[in-house]
Order: C-alpha cells, then sequence, then structure tokens
C-alpha cells in the first residue's frame, strides 16, 4: 500500500502504525480494474487478532486464487487510530490499496466474538456507510457476514445484506462468482438478493421477519415466497482438496498466534455438551499426514516462520498422530522449525505426544478438564474419570513435566458450590500426590471461564447462572487460591460473560441496542481496559431492553428458537438427546450416592 | 529482526543456529531500531555452518526481502573478531520538523529552543530499573556529542544529533526532542512533530569517530 501525506501524518500519531500498513510477505496485490468483483475481508477486531484468524488466510487465499476475484483486508481501527481518522475526515480504508472501503463490490465481516459487534457498526460508519441494510441503495458495497456468530446473527440481522453460513473457502468464490453474474445482468439490489439466497448457506435476513408473543420470541415469517425455509450451512468435503494456503500473509509486527499453521482435521467427535464449535463443525474430516507434511515444508519455506502448530479441536484425535508427526519432523529436519500441538486431551497418549514434540523442553502442558468432579463432567459430557486425570498428570511429571495449565467452567448445568470449591481441591489433592511421590513443587495454572449457553449446542436451552452467583463462585475460588500461592488463578469478566450470552441467544431486537451501545462509545468490548459495562447498562435502559431476559432465559423444547432457520446439520432431535442425557447422568450419580 | 529471521529461514541458505532446546539463528542486529525509525544503513552479523560465495548471499537473501529495505552489501569476517554491538559508540541522528499545513512554526523559537538545550548542564533521563518502583536518573547532556540545526529557506527545520550509543549508556532521539520541546513552553513546541531517521552509526578508528560503513 502507498501512504499517502495524509495518512502519513494520521500514522506517525498513532500507536502502532505497523497494523495499518498492509504490504506484508505474501502479501497480494491486484489492480482495481483488472477484476470484475472486488471485496474487502473485515475483521472486526485489531490487526494482531485478525491476523492470528487462521480462516482469515484460507479465505484470503481461496478468493485471490481467482484471477477474477481480488480480495483486500480491514481489520477493526485501535481507538487512538479511530480519533485520528475522525480527526482528520479520513475513511476506512483497505490494506491492501489504500482504497476507502466504499470503492468495493462487497464487504463480508469474519463473526467469530459476540463482543466484537459493535466494531462491526463502527467500522461501517468509519467507512462512510449507512448502517441498516435498507438505508443501502446499489451503490454501496454488499455487507455480508460469515463465521461461526452465524449460527446467530440475529442481533447484528438489520445491518446485514446477507450472511454466508458455514464453511467458505470453496462456497464463497461461488457466491462472489454469481454477485458477478447478476451485477452484469443489471439487477436491482433486491433481485441481486433474491437469487442469492439460492445459493446454499446464504441468508438474507430481510427476506423474514421475526414475531414475538408477549414479549417473546414466538416464530419467524417468511416475506419472500423464493427464499429457503431453513438455510443448510456449507461445509467442506474433502479436506484434501479443498484450497489450503502454502504461502499465507507473514505479518511484520508480532501477532497473537505468530506461527505457521496447518490445519489436521476439522470438527470434533467429542461432543462436549456446551461447546459450539463440537456442532456447527461436524462432520469430522481429515486432512492426510501426505498431505499434511507436503503443506508443512511449502509452508516453512514460503513464509520463513519458526514454528508450526497442527491445529484442530482435539489433536490427540488424529488418528496415528505419531506417525504424522514423524512425517512432518522428517519434512522440516534441520530446519530448525519447532511444532506444537494444541488442544491435548487428557490421556497417556497426549503426554506420550507431548513427549515427542518437546525433546529437552518440558516447561507446562495444558489440559482442559472443565469441571472438577466426575458427576458434572458427565453432565456436561466430558468423559474424563479422575483416575484418569491423575494418571496422565503422572505420566507427564515423570516425563520431566512440573507444571500444569488447567482450564475449568463455572455456571455449568447443576453445578454447584461444592463442585467450584472441588476445582481448588483438585489442584491440592494432586500437588500433595506429587509431594508423596518426591516431586514436589509441581506448579498450577488455573483459568476459569463462564459458562455461556450457545446456539446449536445442546446446552442451547439452558439459562447462564446469574451473576450474583457467578460473582460470588469466583470469589469462593479466589479466596481458596489465596492460601495455594503455587496457583497462578485467573478468571474472565463476569460482565463479559453475560453480555456473550445476551448475544449467543439474542434477537433482532438487540440490533437497536448495538447501535445504541456503539452510539454511547462502546468498541472492544472483549478487552478489559475498553470495556465499560455502565455504557452498556445506559444502552439497555435507555430502550427498556432487560439483558437478563436473554442471559438467564431458560427454553423449554417447544419454545420457537430465534435461530432455529439455521441449519447447522443437527437435528434437534439428537440435541434434546444430548440435552435429556446429560441430566439423566447427574440422576444416576445422585441415585447411587444416596 | 523478526523479519530478517524469516528472510534468512526462507532464503535456503546455510544458517547456524544455536544449540539447546529452543534454537535460534545465530544473528545479532548492531544496535537494533525502535520500531516507527527509518534507517540509513545498518549492520548485523550472521554465522552460517559453511562458506558461502558473498554474491550467492546478497542476491539469495536479497530476493527475500520486502520492497523498502535493501541488502548493501556483505563481508566475511573471522569468527574470533570483535562483535560489532561492542564496536558501536555513537548513531547519528536527522529529525525533520515537519509542518503540517497552515501551522508555521518560527525557526526562531527552534532555534532559542535548541541553544537553551545545549546551554544546560544537565538533562536527566528517567530510567525505569527491573523493578518498576525503582526510578535512577542518568545526566544525559555528556551524551550529545553534537547538536546541529539546519534552517534552510523553503525547507523543513532539521536537527542533527550525534549521540552516544553503546552498552555503558545512550540517549534516544526521542527523548532529546520531547527535552527540546521543554524549553520553549506555551509556544506550541509540544505540537511539533519530528520525522527522525539515523543516518549512521560510529564506531572508534585510529583515536577518531568514523562512520562504520567507513571503520569496518
Amino acid at each position: 500500500m502507498m501512504v499517502d501525506v495524509k495518512l502519513e501524518t494520521i500514522l506517525s500519531k498513532v500507536q502502532k502504525p505497523g497494523r495499518y500498513i498492509g504490504n506484508e510477505w505474501n502479501c497480494c496485490l491486484k489492480e482495481h480494474d483488472q477484476v470484475s468483483l472486488r471485496m474487502v475481508l473485515a475483521f472486526p477486531d485489531l490487526y494482531e487478532v485478525g491476523m492470528s484468524n487462521q480462516g482469515v488466510k484460507i479465505l484470503y487465499d481461496s478468493v485471490n486464487k481467482d484471477q477474477d476475484l481480488l480480495m483486500e483486508r480491514v481489520f477493526a481501527p485501535a481507538v487512538d487510530m479511530e480519533e485520528q481518522l475522525r480527526l482528520a475526515g479520513y475513511p476506512l480504508f483497505a490494506l491492501e490499496s489504500g482504497k476507502p472501503l466504499r470503492a468495493f463490490d462487497l464487504i463480508g465481516f469474519s463473526l467469530q466474538y459476540e463482543l466484537s459487534y459493535t466494531n462491526v457498526i463502527n467500522m461501517l460508519d468509519l467507512a462512510g456507510i449507512p448502517l441498516y441494510s435498507d438505508q443501502r441503495s446499489r451503490d454501496y458495497p454488499l455487507i455480508i457476514g460469515g463465521g461461526p456468530c452465524c449460527f446467530n446473527p440475529e442481533p447484528l440481522a438489520p445491518f446485514f445484506d446477507l450472511f454466508l453460513l458455514g464453511e467458505s473457502e470453496e462456497a464463497l468464490p461461488r457466491l462472489l462468482k454469481a454477485v458477478i453474474t447478476h451485477n452484469q445482468r443489471g439487477l436491482a439490489k433486491q433481485n441481486i438478493l433474491i437469487e442469492l439466497s439460492n445459493l446454499k448457506g446464504v441468508y438474507v435476513p430481510s427476506f423474514y421477519s421475526p414475531e414475538y408473543y408477549s414479549g417473546s420470541f414466538s416464530g419467524l415469517q417468511k416475506l419472500e415466497k423464493q427464499a429457503p425455509g431453513s438455510v443448510e450451512k456449507n461445509y467442506v468435503a474433502d479436506l484434501d482438496s479443498a484450497p489450503y494456503p502454502t504461502a499465507p500473509l507473514v505479518p511484520y509486527i508480532q501477532t497473537a498466534h505468530d506461527r505457521a499453521v496447518i490445519e489436521i482435521f476439522r470438527g470434533c467427535s467429542r461432543g462436549c455438551r456446551f461447546c459450539q464449535a463440537g456442532y456447527i463443525f461436524k462432520p469430522v474430516r481429515r486432512r492426510s499426514a501426505a498431505k499434511i507434511a507436503e503443506t508443512a515444508r511449502d509452508l516453512i519455506a514460503s513464509t520463513g516462520y519458526d514454528e508450526l502448530s497442527l491445529s484442530s479441536l482435539s489433536s490427540s484425535d488424529y488418528p496415528a498422530i505419531d506417525e504424522l508427526i514423524k512425517k512432518v519432523d522428517e519434512a522440516l529436519i534441520g530446519k530448525g522449525v519447532r511444532c506444537s500441538l494444541p488442544s491435548l486431551r487428557l490421556d497417556s497418549y497426549s503426554v506420550n505426544l507431548a513427549e515427542n514434540l518437546h525433546q529437552g523442553r518440558r516447561s507446562s502442558l495444558t489440559f482442559a478438564p472443565e469441571a472438577a468432579t466426575e458427576r458434572l463432567r458427565k453432565v456436561i459430557g466430558k468423559r474424563i474419570s479422575e483416575a484418569q486425570i491423575y494418571r496422565t498428570l503422572n505420566d507427564a511429571v515423570t516425563a520431566g513435566w512440573n507444571g500444569f495449565k488447567l482450564y475449568f467452567m463455572i455456571g455449568l448445568p447443576t453445578e454447584e458450590e461444592r463442585d467450584v470449591e472441588a476445582i481448588a481441591e483438585l489442584c491440592r489433592e494432586l500437588r500433595r500426590h506429587f509431594k508423596r511421590q518426591g516431586r514436589p513443587g509441581i506448579r498450577f495454572s488455573v483459568s476459569v471461564a463462564n459458562f455461556v449457553p450457545k446456539a446449536h449446542s445442546p446446552f442451547q436451552w439452558e439459562s447462564q447462572l446469574r451473576m450474583p452467583a457467578l460473582i460470588s463462585r469466583q470469589q469462593l475460588l479466589i479466596e481458596r487460591f489465596k492460601k495455594m500461592p503455587w496457583v497462578e488463578f485467573s478468571w474472565h469478566d463476569v460482565e463479559t460473560s453475560f453480555l456473550e450470552a445476551v448475544f449467543a441467544r439474542g434477537d433482532r431486537r438487540l440490533a437497536p441496542l448495538l447501535e445504541k451501545a456503539w452510539q454511547l462509545g462502546c468498541r472492544f468490548d472483549g478487552w478489559s481496559e475498553n470495556f465499560s459495562y455502565s455504557r452498556w447498562q445506559q444502552a439497555f435502559k435507555e430502550l427498556s431492553i432487560d439483558p437478563e431476559n436473554y442471559a438467564n432465559h431458560k427454553f423449554s423444547y417447544d419454545d420457537p428458537l430465534p435461530w432455529e432457520h439455521l441449519n447447522c446439520g443437527v437435528e434437534k432431535e439428537l440435541l434434546i438427546c444430548e440435552h435429556r442425557l446429560a441430566f439423566n447422568g447427574q440422576f444416576e450419580k445422585d441415585v447411587r450416592n444416596n | 529482526m523478526r523479519l530478517l529471521q524469516r528472510a534468512l529461514r526462507r532464503s535456503g541458505l546455510p544458517l547456524a543456529y544455536s544449540q539447546g532446546y529452543n534454537p535460534r539463528l545465530r544473528l545479532v542486529l548492531a544496535l537494533p531500531l525502535p520500531l516507527g525509525v527509518t534507517a540509513g544503513r545498518e549492520f548485523g552479523e550472521l554465522y552460517l555452518t559453511e562458506i558461502v560465495d558473498l554474491d550467492y548471499f546478497v542476491s539469495s537473501l536479497s530476493a527475500q526481502l520486502p520492497a523498502g529495505l535493501r541488502l548493501v552489501g556483505a563481508s566475511a569476517v573471522a569468527a574470533e573478531s570483535p562483535s560489532l554491538a561492542s564496536l558501536v559508540v555513537a548513531n547519528r541522528y536527522r529529525a525533520r520538523l515537519k509542518l503540517s499545513e497552515g501551522k508555521l512554526v518560527k525557526p526562531a523559537l527552534i532555534e532559542s529552543a535548541a541553544i537553551k538545550l545545549m546551554a544546560k548542564e544537565e538533562i536527566l533521563m528517567p530510567r525505569s530499573g527491573k523493578k518498576k518502583k525503582h526510578i535512577s536518573c542518568t545526566n544525559v547532556r555528556p551524551y550529545i556529542f553534537e547538536l546541529q540545526l539546519n534552517l534552510d529557506q523553503g525547507a523543513d527545520p532539521v536537527l542533527v544529533m550525534l549521540l552516544k550509543a553503546g552498552s555503558d549508556g545512550g540517549v534516544s532521539p526521542f527523548f532529546l526532542l520531547h527535552k527540546l520541546a521543554e524549553c520553549e513552553p506555551d509556544s506550541g513546541s509540544e505540537t511539533w512533530q519530528w520525522l527522525v531517521e539515523r543516518e549512521s552509526l560510529y564506531m572508534i578508528s585510529n583515536g577518531a569517530l568514523v562512520p562504520l560503513a567507513e571503520g569496518v
């Protein structure tokens, strides 16, 4: 990107100009008049976060591979940059060409996290684009959304022209080609949207109108007869033949995940009942070991990274993964590259794997038991026994590790205070256990998140534990861990989790609220230094919306759900069955206890 | 630094790595610059596992460097020669005052600020130790070897600074520009915007300061 004088002055006044200049290695520069369609991929969070997202890199590659298409990028400007842009009256621009967003045919937002929604609105505003879909004529870019939040995008519905459901590396280029065709036919915006709504995965929110009965969502009325009654997600059938970037962008400034990444499989067979990703990314699909090794070699040669991450939702579940690691090692021998394997399952097999990967270096291993009592783990569908935890950690300590990072959740359905107390108890017992084994000084880092019920997971009907109760459970742990200086304890902000729950199962009545919150100054709500709950409270108050009706609402199986017309491929019956099983698990155990 | 490491890895050159659990490229830059400073000519040292032809080295690495970064040259040095970092004793910066439209700064004002700054016997630079509570101050006035103001008609005012550098102390040009503005308070000096560029690094050769490019 060429930086003009005006932008240079702006950049000289902001903290990290490196976020806004593009030109990264492997960046794709195309002339705007040499292609038929110009798209900008908009990531509603900081550059450092967006550039760590593998989806961004995959889509950038899959769209730009096509000679006739162009994809540039834009990230949410940090607060200081926004201030300078507004001061100078400089419109939000794309990183590759520096052109204002309005100069594009289409803007696609990557929707990964509920608390980035105000950034979406802010970016549209900074681009000088009217916020609501019905305020935008054909002269404006089409505003589309993709990513996991599209499985319930209702709070954002009126701002978007369409959402693309599911995995998009194959579907997005298809959609863009269709837009070219309909543009060339000179169709009006409304007609273009009708045509596009026939494509798989395309959800045009304005074709459906929600209805409410005595304050609750009561169903959706279809306004456009050609639009599908239920929108089915896209997914890639075969990962080996799906596009994957072998020469991804390499940022100059440090990003959150600054390494080469290869996705070894997609989806997860575990089915933890709180986990949305486990359901919306079904079915499980593998990339072959040969393909992975080949890609690994290409990735390192094209990027120069010194770290390669073999990513997935649960790495140990890759069949014959030790074979895979051997193959990758062979491919990268002598190149000074470290391999990492995130999301390890809690078992001895995983310890073995980690041992092979970290020859010599033994700092800490990360596991996610999620709940500390066997009863609660059964409820959430995390089938690990107490004995298994001990065995796994024992193996790890024997192999030389002396620290563990453990992830838990609180506020889970059926949870009681003793389940929470058990988190501290488990750490204490483990420490004692290792001390007896002649290994004192084992340290723990414990991170506790708050349960957020998510659409399309078996716990979608559940309510979030009310804020005061969540706070008191956090407090309980803070007290317990105070006496355990060898535990580094961290926890998630309760107000943030509450808002996440509001939007995760929200409906369209929340759209004006988002706009109001944005007007009141809400930005980067996922960042504690920017988050202001009082602004949100004011927004809720001004619009007379009670957020507890969303976050703390318990749905029954018969209630219509605001996201039910969006089909992630999992039958409602299966979710109901899983939901029922969760509570049966508890009953069984309780009966035995009595 | 990261940029160079990645470019080197992409180049396919026979790179040497440090021993240990976490192998690192054996690459050292002489006095790395903070982000956002333009540089004229920078130096670095790199270890390879075998002797390569210098032209081949330059072309292999150049092919992997992004626009705006050019490999000027390479030479082989004996492994036992002193490190670049230990040779550098000073560096010269050039700061250009950006005059935004309609906001002219009187040259006399900058001149008087510069004179006041140089007239000081003590310029204290706070240095926060590793423990944040402990803050000590260093007098950096002796670190200013030269300060020269160029006020050419029609051009932006330019301040050239020759400053001490090295492991036993140095001063940042940004800190001095900040102090300079403080010399003329209430004059709008706090809005002065400087574009800073490092022109060259210096070493001592035969008792005199010479640019590194000539000395090594």
